[in-house]
């Protein structure tokens, strides 16, 4: 598989996996115990989204998996800009959730027709599992902008805050003319992102709200998906805290 | 007060409930009625008619219980972030997901006897409840996550499982979900120790210091011997083994899975009579139990300070969109 | 919020049955609570949900199980031994005619 095609999956990966850990943080402390143990499915099924990718990634390149994962510098990580932030309060973790489900199931429903087949057919099984998150997120982005006062004035500033990142998850990656042109990626990115923004500015506008204009580094295929902040690179230092004591050895 | 790891003995008598074990009042029909069901093994549900004196001693046992699993999250969820593999992760927070789940199965028979949510984790914020004492002690390793999801969950287990039968029916079947859900949580906490053990020097020696530093509140887990007669717990057949029962199990079960790993135990005196069958051990310290469950653990203030933290962070959602009011 | 009863049925056949209770402010999230605590390990092939608030309840046992006699609706009501030997003895059958009706 070439350059092009590693850079896709590491780009799918590391989104699964980093917002699987940010997520991950909320087990044992949601605002209430339902929705402690749905927010800890939701974590789960991104890691386990994420395992998948590295998978796929660990046949292609002879590595192993955790190898793969977590034996790397914090800046070698692809993640995009959307999922470098915190997890901030429970307002941010929603509609930083639901703005990535929606942008991820864009992506996923391109890649069924990926030339590519075991990815398309992997891209299949992760959407379906993404319609379950799907309904939560938009339960809650429905709720909180629904409910004066508090609610939806988290929800605005979490918007404010995560909204101009939000389109760098569909940004086009350096090797998008290759990745098109193969047809790893069936549909350019600049549609992709059309197609995202169809989705949501409706349901954003039928709670009075607008989605912001994305960054300049959100959308810059160079910055998209590098450049990350603090937030990561404590989330970094902890997960390489115990396997870092010795990276040889069988945990 | 008992609790589901007893306690009654050691408690004063000041802590203990407000209501005498009332043998001798006297009492009307329907108390005698009610007590000849339960003692024939007849089965309660949440509506119907109970005495005070029940009601009052499976809310304390189950809320004990609850609070315990909430708790219990506090020691292993810091490790989630830190777990070296994939798999490990996600064997982690599906065990602590679990957890919370198991707390909101048994929240909701506490409220459905009367109390509220929040009143009961106000009064465990507030001391006024207990929780199971090995969730005061802090996790310093990540072979403490394998020996607390191992040998911890194990005890419990053991009480769990005798639970099955109580006389509350609401509590008897989510018993039920309860240990079918926690078998495997006893496998990855297994695991995690067998690697250790079969590991390299560093972690060989990892899991031995920790196994070394749980096993004193392991042995108290269970609580200090009671007296059947007086145990009001088992007399309404609420709990039906007693401290010891429980505590023998464990060791006959777990004291030669640990030994076959190669680990050994900080007990000298810890070995089988094989005439009775029974184990000999050295008395845990049931002063240092005592101090520990009214909130005098090294972890406890920590603990119960980051919960409280949580719960007011995330409180505008309660008084919002899930509050008591709320509009969909 | 308010308590939403769950049933849920474990092998197709079977008959819905009681699983628990969530609390949630609509049965939107009611129902995804459900999926949560009682069926994210596959165990449930299908989930309801329902407001407990909804619920009719009937326990009271003069109306379940009333006094008096009512044998004639239940098959242990119906003791034939005796009648059945005497047909036979009557008909000069010796063996007996197997099933209930």
């Amino acid at each position: 598989m070439n350059g092009a095609g590693l850079e896709l999956l590491y780009a799918l990966a590391d989104d699964d996996f980093v917002l699987g850990f940010a997520d991950s943080e909320w087990t044992g402390i949601a605002p209430h115990l339902e929705e402690d143990v749905a927010m800890s499915s939701l974590a789960q099924d991104e890691l386990g989204h994420a395992s998948a990718y590295y998978g796929l990634l660990a046949e292609r390149t002879g590595g192993e998996l955790n190898r793969i994962a977590y034996d790397r510098p914090a800046d070698a990580f692809r993640h995009s800009r959307l999922v470098d932030h915190g997890r901030g309060d429970w307002a941010r973790t929603m509609t930083r959730r639901w703005l990535y489900d929606t942008a991820n199931a864009v992506r996923l429903e391109a890649l069924a027709d990926s030339s590519d087949r075991p990815l398309a057919d992997l891209a299949v099984k992760v959407r379906r599992e993404e319609t379950y998150h799907l309904l939560h997120g938009q339960a809650w982005v429905e709720r909180l902008g629904g409910y004066n006062g508090e609610p939806r004035r988290r929800l605005i500033e979490a918007l404010e805050l995560v909204g101009p990142d939000a389109s760098s998850v569909l940004a086009a990656l350096p090797s998008e003319a290759v990745l098109v042109a193969d047809g790893i990626l069936p549909v350019p990115s600049a549609e992709l992102l059309e197609r995202w923004t169809g989705r949501v500015a409706p349901i954003l506008a039928g709670l009075d709200l607008v989605l912001p204009p994305p960054g300049a580094a959100a959308l810059d295929p160079l910055t998209a998906r590098s450049g990350h902040g603090p937030a990561f690179q404590a989330l970094w230092a902890e997960f390489n805290s115990v396997r870092g004591l010795d990276r040889a050895a069988t945990w | 007060m008992t609790d589901p790891l007893a306690l009654d003995p050691v408690l004063p008598e000041g802590e203990r409930s407000r209501l005498p074990f009332n043998r001798d009042r006297p009492h009307d029909e329907r108390y005698r009625a009610f007590e000849e069901h339960v003692l024939a093994g007849g089965k309660v549900e949440a509506g119907d008619w109970m005495p005070e004196e029940y009601r009052t001693s499976v809310l304390r046992f189950v809320e004990m219980h609850a609070n315990s699993e909430l708790m219990g999250v506090l020691p292993e969820r810091d490790w989630i972030m830190r777990a070296p593999t994939l798999r490990r992760k996600l064997a982690l927070t599906a065990k602590i997901q679990d957890e919370v789940g198991h707390a909101q199965l048994l929240y909701r028979v506490a409220e459905d006897l009367g109390k509220t949510r929040e009143a009961m984790i106000e009064d465990l914020l507030a001391g006024r409840t207990k929780f199971h004492n090995v969730f005061h002690y802090p996790t310093r390793t990540w072979a403490d996550i394998g020996v607390i999801a191992w040998l911890v969950d194990a005890a419990a287990i053991v009480a769990q499982q005798a639970l099955r039968d109580s006389s509350y029916a609401p509590y008897a079947r989510t018993m039920k979900k309860i240990c079918w859900e926690e078998s495997v949580h006893i496998m990855h906490g297994r695991d995690v120790v067998v690697t250790l053990a079969a590991g390299t020097p560093e972690q060989r020696a990892m899991v031995q210091e920790a196994l070394d530093r749980w096993w004193p509140p392991l042995m108290q887990m269970h609580g200090p011997r009671s007296d059947r007669d007086k145990d009001r717990d088992l007399h309404w057949r609420i709990k039906a083994k007693t401290s010891e029962e429980l505590r023998q199990e464990f060791l006959g079960i777990y004291v030669p899975r640990i030994r076959e790993l190669g680990l050994s135990l900080p007990d000298p005196e810890l070995r089988l009579k094989p005439e009775s069958g029974a184990w000999l051990y050295t008395e845990p310290d049931w002063a240092e139990l005592r101090s520990v469950v009214t909130g005098h653990g090294p972890a406890s203030a920590a603990r119960i300070g980051f919960r409280r933290e949580q719960r007011d962070a995330t409180s505008w959602v309660r008084a919002t969109i899930l509050g008591p009011a709320a509009a969909a | 919020m308010e308590p939403y009863e769950v049933f849920r049925q474990e092998r197709e056949g079977e008959p819905m049955r009681h699983g628990g209770s969530v609390v949630a402010p609509d049965p939107t999230l009611a129902l995804h609570y459900a999926r949560e605590l009682y069926a994210r390990r596959g165990e449930s092939l299908r989930l309801w949900v329902v407001r407990r608030a909804d619920i009719v309840e009937l326990d009271d046992q003069d109306l379940l199980n009333p006094p008096l006699d009512r044998s004639f609706k239940k098959p242990g009501g119906y003791v034939m031994r005796e009648k059945l030997a005497q047909a036979r003895v009557r008909t000069g059958q010796s063996k007996r005619s197997a099933g209930p009706g």
